[in-house]
């Protein structure tokens, strides 16, 4: 923890942004725990997708330029975080939260070579794995929604990076299109509801929204 | 795994400098790269960033050399595909494989932006402390304190996260089944497990994480900052150090009519 930073000094920041005056804080904004625990799937997810992308940089090695295609495969596992947050903070901009952070926590501390850009990515992966629940108005959470969350957030993020990485134009468009969203709807959606069930029944989330409307209902 | 996710950052002259302005720069270039589709032109200020980053970061040329593996393992991959995968002015042909001219020209352009973003993160990462990058953030980007606070703890976590991931490993290696010579046996099946319990524990010690922040009355009212960093005259000569550069090597490669953007990409 740092507490180093709590101490009194010189300046006082201009704007005290977001907040809240004295008195229970308003239910707009987020809860502290709240915004703590998507910080933290950001962190976790952050160091298994480098430890991911370490085991991964040798197969893409061995692989060559099949590997290329190969990693449209594991895309899915990048768009696990946003689910899983929404489903257990159930606020607005909750998944597109969680993905931005994980990618900071990625770009930032772990030094991903993609660079800022990431959260470009990230914004995308997180609008379109929120949108079906926003669409329930976050009561929803059911195979079909996690699904089409998955394909969604796959969807939306494959044409920033397609002009990225300059597939359009290529042979292999539809291809890389196809497993890219299939990738989504298996690891980035139903893969996401089985991890935040087996969560669920830890019993770590109980003080949260999850746990106030008794799992995943 | 034992070995930490986060780099040590050693001092330098770029690591002086403040995280907001280098994090600003790093976009503005990325963003920039982004439109720039000739195979020269990045390939250019490629040379030009390796150079920088050398000489801002004293980083030894090993680190540089290591950091450099995954993405020219990347680059080199985006570089064949899109030399096999485009249609144009036939170059070379084996069997079902053809190579055409547009396509490896596309192929070194992106190759050599990857490489570009790719050194200039490196140079970010090797000289920016995550704290300094979040107390400066808040200083000089206006983010607000209950985030800035919230990532400051996540920080912390990673920290300790590889020292958690060996505690698990531990854990399970125990219960875990032995091969023939003794050794437990640790499939995927196994760091699957250990993922999961990183997963949990971290969230339990989120939550209490958040308690003890909240307790402290964090958010309530307007902070102080403890040894402020200001922006100085080194900061901005970094930015001028940076875009001139840039600056000129666009202008250049428009006039000798190099420069290509996005347009390259349908064609």
């Amino acid at each position: 923890m740092s507490r180093d930073g709590a101490a009194g000094g010189a300046t006082v920041p201009a704007a005290p942004a977001g907040s809240a005056a004295a008195g229970p804080a308003p239910t707009r904004a987020w809860a502290l725990k709240d915004l703590v625990l998507v910080v933290v799937l950001g962190v976790v997810f952050g160091f298994a997708y480098w430890a991911l992308v370490q085991a991964w940089n040798g197969l893409a090695l061995l692989m060559g330029p099949a590997g290329d295609l190969a990693q449209h495969l594991l895309l899915g596992g990048w768009l696990l975080v946003a689910p899983v947050a929404v489903a257990i903070v159930r606020r607005p901009f909750a998944g597109v939260v969680a993905e931005v952070l994980a990618a900071v926590v990625e770009f930032a501390f772990l030094g991903s070579p993609v660079g800022p850009l990431l959260l470009v990515a990230a914004v995308l992966q997180g609008a379109g794995s929120e949108l079906p629940f926003a669409l329930t108005r976050y009561r929803r959470f059911g195979w079909g929604v996690f699904a089409v969350s998955g394909l969604l957030g796959a969807a939306l993020v494959f044409f920033w990076s397609a002009f990225r990485s300059g597939w359009y134009g290529q042979d292999l468009f539809a291809l890389r299109l196809g497993l890219q969203v299939l990738s989504g709807l298996v690891l980035g959606g139903l893969l996401a509801r089985v991890l935040v069930r087996a969560v669920v029944r830890t019993g770590v989330v109980e003080n949260y929204a999850i746990g106030r409307a008794g799992g995943l209902r | 795994m034992s070995a930490s996710p986060l780099r040590q950052v050693v001092p330098s002259p770029l690591a002086r400098r403040d995280p907001t302005v280098k994090l600003a720069l790093l976009t503005l270039v990325s963003l920039v790269a982004l439109l720039v589709l000739d195979p020269v032109t990045p390939a250019v200020l490629y040379g030009l960033a390796l150079v920088g980053v050398a000489v801002a970061t004293r980083a030894p040329a090993r680190t540089l050399l290591l950091a450099h593996v995954p993405f020219v393992a990347f680059a080199a991959g985006v570089l064949v595909v899109n030399a096999l995968s485009r249609s144009g002015t036939l170059l070379a042909a084996a069997g079902p494989l053809v190579v055409t001219r547009e396509g490896l020209a596309l192929g070194v352009a992106l190759a050599a932006r990857t490489l570009l973003v790719g050194v200039l993160a490196l140079g970010f990462v090797l000289s920016t402390d995550g704290v300094a990058l979040m107390t400066s953030l808040h200083q000089h980007a206006r983010l607000g304190p209950r985030v800035t606070y919230a990532v400051l703890a996540g920080y912390r976590m990673l920290e300790e996260m590889p020292r958690e991931w060996t505690l698990l490993q531990h854990a399970h290696a125990v219960r875990a089944p032995l091969r023939r010579d003794g050794r437990p046996a640790l499939g995927p099946r196994h760091h699957l497990g250990v993922v999961f319990g990183l997963l949990v524990v971290s969230l339990r010690k989120g939550e209490r994480m958040a308690q003890a922040l909240e307790s402290r009355g964090l958010g309530l009212a307007p902070r102080t900052t403890w040894r402020p960093v200001p922006l100085t005259r080194g900061d901005a000569v970094l930015v001028v150090a940076v875009l001139a550069p840039l600056a000129a090597v666009l202008a250049t490669s428009a006039a000798l009519g190099l420069l290509e953007g996005p347009g390259t990409l349908t064609r």
